[in-house]
């Protein structure tokens, strides 16, 4: 039970968020009502050493989940622990062990990544020398020592997004949490994340990530959780929930059971 | 160390673009230029030695004298009957020539006077100083003021209604560039919220943008100020020894006063940018911010006597005890309460934007 326990670093209960919607959202989704529910009352835990994906179609709640689990936003109800630290009770140590990439976090662009990752780096709270040995590791692994004195708004999109992984994991954090990791990316840089995202995984860190890719989670995760319209529709190990059939496949019948047709 | 790591970040930000180190420094050169020119041209008056034939007598020529010295020009009276007057300035041997009507001074509501004038620019100089004084006489008494107010005096009396007011003025204007740019520009673009990702505390974020914002708006405020103090002199036609009457004390209070509202207007607006959406959104509550500032720095020029009270009410109380300190006064202890004041409404705004950033609705509501 003990193993059980050191081996569980996230564990979601009952999580809820409900967010009010403006009359604009109103018009947008066609509703009257004034709130809607994003996520509810999901739960999933997550163990040391392998990767987690959750996977659900837009608007599904996984990035909601995920703002979370990385303590951007409080739950409405229930709560989540990442390596025994709740979220609502102690963000700050949440934070200290969590790596959160999300599209939503941007980087300045008047900065170069070599200065932006030195930042974040003291605003994490890592030592100078640790720091410098790190910087150089992550950035020779992402190519981006050539480009450590560009000014972010100067590089590409796929040389961006490799800026902003590794300083979302300049403090080697035990949990790792990407939304959407590939959204965006070429076909090139999206193999440099996905294998990255491996590595991670081989070196003992826990990796969440959300995604609507099909392949991405059959390619990467150990377990999987279907979120959709805020709930969980099925969770557990890829081959639990999958059986015989492919994941998509295993997907839309979940689909259809919950929302009928898919138009 | 993290605090430390949010403030060099901000200085650099500044320091670095050359863009915002001309945005911040470009108002005092430009307010020092255009004040200058204004000043040149204002003050550049040509200086004429009138020749005036005059008929009659009245005590309004001495007035009309001292309305040409005060004009840098002087005037020489020649006793002419009204013909040889007439002649020499259509000859243009005169510049002008007066006739009284005889008694003038003692019947005044009867008499009349006779201006003759020709056409170049020193003759037409003269007719308007001369009919200025002489329509003030028509009102049955000529005025011939004297003062002991010095140069000094003036200009301290100047300085003293004025300067309070220019200086809340550039100091907002310098707050608003740097923080409205540094706060709700940083929100909109999604970068603050990385920082929010981060482990530091929300009281230093806060911290780390208004002590960095406070500095640099300090300095741009400061350039505005030097813009206007040198061009003092020309603008006024006064030197600058009156800034050597005060003393050591009066600066290092005056210094302290306004050290004490840069980083209250900097809170304000900074809680105003994490209040808003998009630069555009904070611009428009900053615009109000700033009208209760330029009213509280207009009500100080206006009105001269206030009560304690105003040690309670942030900036205007430093704009107050600003004016008594050039006037000549030494408020001490009201000033000192004064910066103390400020500093504590500061240290509310800081807390009140830790909240703020602490506020999920605020940062990343829709």
């Amino acid at each position: 039970m003990e193993d059980l326990f050191t081996n569980e670093i996230v564990r979601a209960e009952n999580l809820k968020k409900t967010f009010t919607l403006s009359r604009k959202q109103q018009r947008l989704e066609k509703t009257a009502q004034t709130r809607k529910v994003a996520v509810d009352g999901l739960s999933f835990s997550a163990n040391r050493g392998e990767i987690y994906g959750l996977l659900g179609p837009n608007g599904a709640g996984k990035t909601t989940t995920l703002r979370m689990l990385s303590t951007l936003i409080r739950p409405d109800e229930g709560d989540a622990y990442i390596m025994g630290h709740s979220v609502r009770k102690e963000p700050q140590k949440v934070r200290d062990c969590v790596g959160f990439l999300t599209g939503e976090l941007k980087l300045e662009t008047f900065f170069t990544p070599d200065y932006l990752f030195d930042f974040f780096g003291a605003m994490h709270g890592v030592e100078r020398e640790a720091l410098a040995v790190r910087k150089h590791e992550l950035f020779s692994r992402f190519g981006i020592d050539a480009f450590s004195q560009v000014k972010v708004g100067d590089l590409s999109t796929g040389m961006k997004q490799k800026v902003s992984l590794v300083i979302s994991i300049v403090h080697d954090p035990d949990v790792v949490i990407f939304d959407e990791p590939t959204n965006g990316l070429d076909v090139l840089t999206a193999k440099v994340v996905t294998d990255f995202l491996a590595e991670l995984k081989r070196m003992g860190k826990s990796v969440l990530l959300s995604t609507h890719i099909f392949s991405l989670v059959e390619k990467l995760c150990d377990r999987v959780g279907i979120i959709i319209d805020g709930k969980m529709a099925e969770e557990g190990s890829l081959a639990a929930v999958c059986g015989e059939r492919s994941l998509e496949e295993k997907f839309f019948e979940l689909y259809r059971g919950i929302k009928g047709e898919i138009v | 160390m993290k605090l430390v790591a949010l403030i060099k970040k901000e200085f650099h930000r500044f320091f670095h673009d050359p863009r915002l180190i001309v945005t911040i420094l470009l108002p005092g050169i430009l307010i020092f230029l255009i004040y200058t020119l204004i000043g040149t041209v204002v003050n550049t008056q040509e200086k004429y030695e009138y020749k005036v034939y005059v008929a009659g007598e009245s005590v309004l020529t001495q007035a009309i004298e001292k309305a040409v010295e005060a004009s840098g020009s002087t005037v020489e009276w020649i006793p002419a009957d009204p013909e040889e007057g007439r002649n020499a300035v259509e000859k243009e041997s005169a510049t002008a020539f007066l006739a009284f009507s005889e008694n003038f001074d003692e019947t005044f509501l009867g008499g009349s006077v006779e201006i003759w004038r020709g056409s170049t620019e020193e003759s037409l100089s003269f007719y308007n100083l001369a009919v200025a004084v002489l329509q003030e006489g028509a009102m049955r008494f000529a005025i011939l003021s004297h003062s002991f107010e010095t140069e000094q005096d003036f200009a301290k009396t100047f300085i003293a209604g004025l300067l309070p007011f220019l200086v809340v003025t550039f100091v907002f204007s310098a707050c608003m560039s740097v923080t409205l740019e540094s706060v709700a520009g940083e929100k909109e673009r999604g970068t603050l919220s990385t920082i929010l990702a981060t482990s530091v505390k929300r009281s230093h974020i806060a911290l780390g943008k208004i002590i960095p914002l406070s500095c640099i708006s300090a300095i741009g405020a400061a350039s505005s100020f030097l813009g206007v103090v040198l061009s003092l002199p020309k603008l006024m036609g006064t030197d600058l020894s009156v800034l050597g009457g005060y003393g050591f004390g009066s600066y290092v209070i005056l210094f302290c006063l306004i050290l004490s509202f840069v980083p209250f207007i900097v809170s304000a607006i900074g809680a105003v940018s994490t209040l808003s959406r998009s630069v555009k959104e904070a611009s428009g509550y900053t615009s109000v911010v700033m009208i209760l500032v330029m009213l509280m720095s207009i009500v100080s020029m206006v009105v001269t006597q206030f009560g304690d009270w105003v040690i309670a009410v942030p900036v205007l109380n430093a704009v107050i005890y600003m004016g008594k300190l050039l006037g000549g006064e030494l408020p001490l202890w009201q000033s000192l309460v004064s910066v103390g004041v400020n500093l504590l409404y500061t240290g509310l705004l800081v807390w009140l934007i830790s909240k703020m950033l602490s506020s999920e609705r605020i940062m990343f509501g829709k």
